[in-house]
């Protein structure tokens, strides 16, 4: 790792320094150390390291608060442990703050006293992002996004010839040549989003999402300019990137000339977006914002669609992703959906704001570093799982997708995993 | 007056600035600027942070940790007792015996409580590995203040100058330490009640869970 200098822990410093309101220093002085978060987080309950406890993650930001900006910490640091911004410290706040936190937020709603834990870690990824120690695959996966438009790095021509291919599957499965996939074309009510996994990975979900707009006779586009839901920078916290991703959305739903912008199934997506964007470029959005699951379930609710439950007959359970519920309030959506669209759906222990991480969250999946990690702290999930006996996960988030299709693989589960609007298509009878 | 009652009334002076300071730093800050667009309420978030997410059924790390919970509310509800009594001793240290009794076992246990709290941060190995200089000070001067105002309740006169100086240091420890959570605590709590109830997520009654 790259030795600090004074400039860097200047950088690192004036993030917490610098004060929009009081709600870090409300944080940073509210922890009194009870470790009673210890079995709310999945690092914990599945090494029992005690590293892991995420009252050691606010520690260390805290530590080096009360060194640089308290009375106390400044004159008896012994008596608070404060802790100096060097280079063993910061070593060990890549370790835990980037490798060790899926930002799930499960440990702020149980946190006996109100700490907003994840904010805290965020925090710490900020000052480690202004003084250059974002771990490189992480950093990797934000420059394609601002150098490319996506964080694949999906060339333009890629991206229409997939679409066009989708949009002939699209055509034969609802027996309709008119059927579209239609592209940059403005003043739609939907521009929709996507995340750049599915152009490159799993482009079914593309045409499943297209055959819902399809049977809601909706009227949308994609843009080839901006599709990319993601915003890689929220999880490396470096604002000034995340607000040129931002902005490029803002800047595109203008262009659109849209009424709605629809974020596709991606959790982090739909709260960098949602909730993350407006604070990032400092403006409200004119625009309404909405995920995906909350337009599917307005289709069925105004009857604009109609599934036909028995088409799904296999047992189905949700994983809820963190970023969607905890993160943004989207909880009765998705099962109303699933209630609408499957015969047998099984709710996992615990679920709802209460749900596990699949543990690929918190850019943990972008973070090649920490792979074994991550496999290692899906046990829960993998738990879960198989005490619904389900046969089908459901998850509205490509990132929860992607850890699960490799858990089903490591832990051999035996599952089909799918995403709602797959879920969705498949219900239809088109 | 007593050269203790006057420590005492210094003490409480600088603990008071302390604690305004953190207050005013606290309510100059402000509170959050969110420009999203909302689809929840602040307010009733808020609310529920004080109350409903409060509730130990809704709380793993008061459900799974039910006897640390226990004595932890014990704890701070003996605290509250003999702050309240600090301000009653300044005109009176003999109350009636029909209370006395009921409010001195009340301290001791409370005493015994945090006591039991420290033990655990002094064995656990992730408690130890967690707690700093700072922790171990903040509970001896709580544990030993909520005992001292027991015993001043039994004997008044022989205990109250120790009883005093006691008190004292904790008055002026507060402000600097991991104490002054007292004041932090409501700020913590208001800011993901403000955070939850802007993004619709608290009240969680709402949801199905």
């Amino acid at each position: 790792m790259e030795k600090t200098d004074d400039i860097k822990i200047k950088r690192g410093l004036d993030v917490l320094n610098s004060h929009k309101d009081s709600k870090l220093i409300s944080h940073l002085n509210s922890c009194v150390h009870c470790g009673l978060c210890a079995k709310t987080c999945l690092y914990y309950l599945t090494t029992k390291d005690e590293r892991f406890i995420p009252a050691r993650k606010v520690e260390l930001v805290s530590s080096i608060y009360r060194r640089y900006f308290t009375f106390t910490g400044r004159t008896f640091p012994g008596l608070v442990k404060a802790r100096e911004l060097d280079d063993k410290t910061v070593e060990e706040m890549v370790d835990l703050l980037y490798g060790a936190c899926v930002m799930c937020g499960r440990c702020v709603q149980h946190c006996s006293i109100g700490v907003d834990i994840e904010y805290v870690v965020r925090k710490g990824r900020e000052m480690l992002a202004e003084m250059g120690y974002v771990p490189g695959s992480l950093q990797s996966t934000v420059k394609a996004a601002l150098e490319t438009g996506n964080n694949m790095g999906i060339s333009y021509e890629d991206f229409v010839d997939t679409v066009e291919w989708m949009e002939e599957e699209l055509q034969d499965e609802c027996n309709d040549t008119e059927a579209r996939i239609p592209l940059n074309e403005h003043g739609k009510n939907v521009l929709y989003t996507l995340n750049p996994r599915e152009p490159k990975f799993f482009p079914l979900s593309i045409s499943a999402m297209a055959k819902v707009f399809y049977a809601a006779k909706e009227s949308w586009t994609l843009s080839t300019n901006m599709y990319d839901v993601t915003n890689y920078a929220y999880f490396s916290s470096h604002p000034g990137e995340a607000k040129k991703i931002a902005q490029r959305m803002y800047d595109e739903m203008h262009k659109m000339k849209a009424k709605r912008l629809v974020l596709g199934e991606c959790g982090h997506g739909v709260r960098s977006n949602r909730w993350e964007a407006s604070n990032y470029i400092e403006k409200e959005f004119p625009f309404e914002a909405i995920t995906s699951v909350e337009l599917m379930a307005e289709y069925i609710r105004d009857g604009r669609i109609k599934p036909d439950k028995e088409r799904i007959k296999d047992t189905v359970t949700l994983h809820d992703p963190c970023n969607l519920t905890r993160g943004s309030g989207v909880i009765k959506e998705q099962r109303y959906i699933l209630k609408n669209c499957v015969n047998d759906l099984v709710e996992m222990t615990p679920h709802g704001t209460d749900n596990f991480c699949c543990g690929g969250g918190g850019g943990q999946l972008a973070m090649s570093e920490y792979n074994d990690r991550r496999l290692k702290i899906a046990e829960l999930k993998i738990g879960q799982i198989r005490k619904t006996g389900a046969v089908i996960v459901a998850t509205p988030c490509h990132n929860c997708i992607d850890q699960l299709i490799q858990i089903n693989v490591t832990y051999n589960l035996n599952v089909q995993i799918k995403t709602l609007a797959e879920i969705v298509a498949d219900s239809l009878p088109v | 007056m007593t050269w203790y009652s006057w420590l005492a009334i210094a003490s409480l002076a600088i603990c008071l600035a302390g604690c305004i300071y953190h207050l005013i730093r606290l309510i100059k800050l402000g509170k959050p600027k969110d420009y999203s667009r909302k689809s929840g309420s602040p307010g009733s978030g808020i609310i529920y942070s004080f109350t409903g997410a409060m509730n130990p059924v809704n709380k793993e790390s008061a459900y799974l940790n039910l006897p640390t919970y226990i004595a932890g509310v014990i704890y701070h509800m003996g605290t509250f007792l003999a702050i309240i009594l600090f301000f009653v001793f300044f005109f009176t240290t003999t109350l009636n015996k029909m209370i006395t009794l009921p409010l001195v076992l009340f301290l001791f246990l409370s005493a015994i409580f945090g006591t039991g709290i420290l033990f655990k941060r002094v064995t656990d190995k992730k408690l130890k590995q967690l707690s700093n200089p700072d922790d171990y000070i903040s509970n001896m001067l709580v544990t030993g203040f909520q005992a001292a105002t027991g015993i001043v309740l039994l004997i008044p006169d022989a205990s109250y100058p120790v009883y005093m100086v006691i008190a004292s240091l904790l008055l002026l420890y507060l402000p600097v330490g991991k104490l002054k959570h007292a004041i932090y605590f409501f700020a913590a709590r208001y800011h993901i009640g403000y955070f939850y109830g802007w993004r619709n997520v608290w009240p969680a009654a709402k949801h199905s869970r």
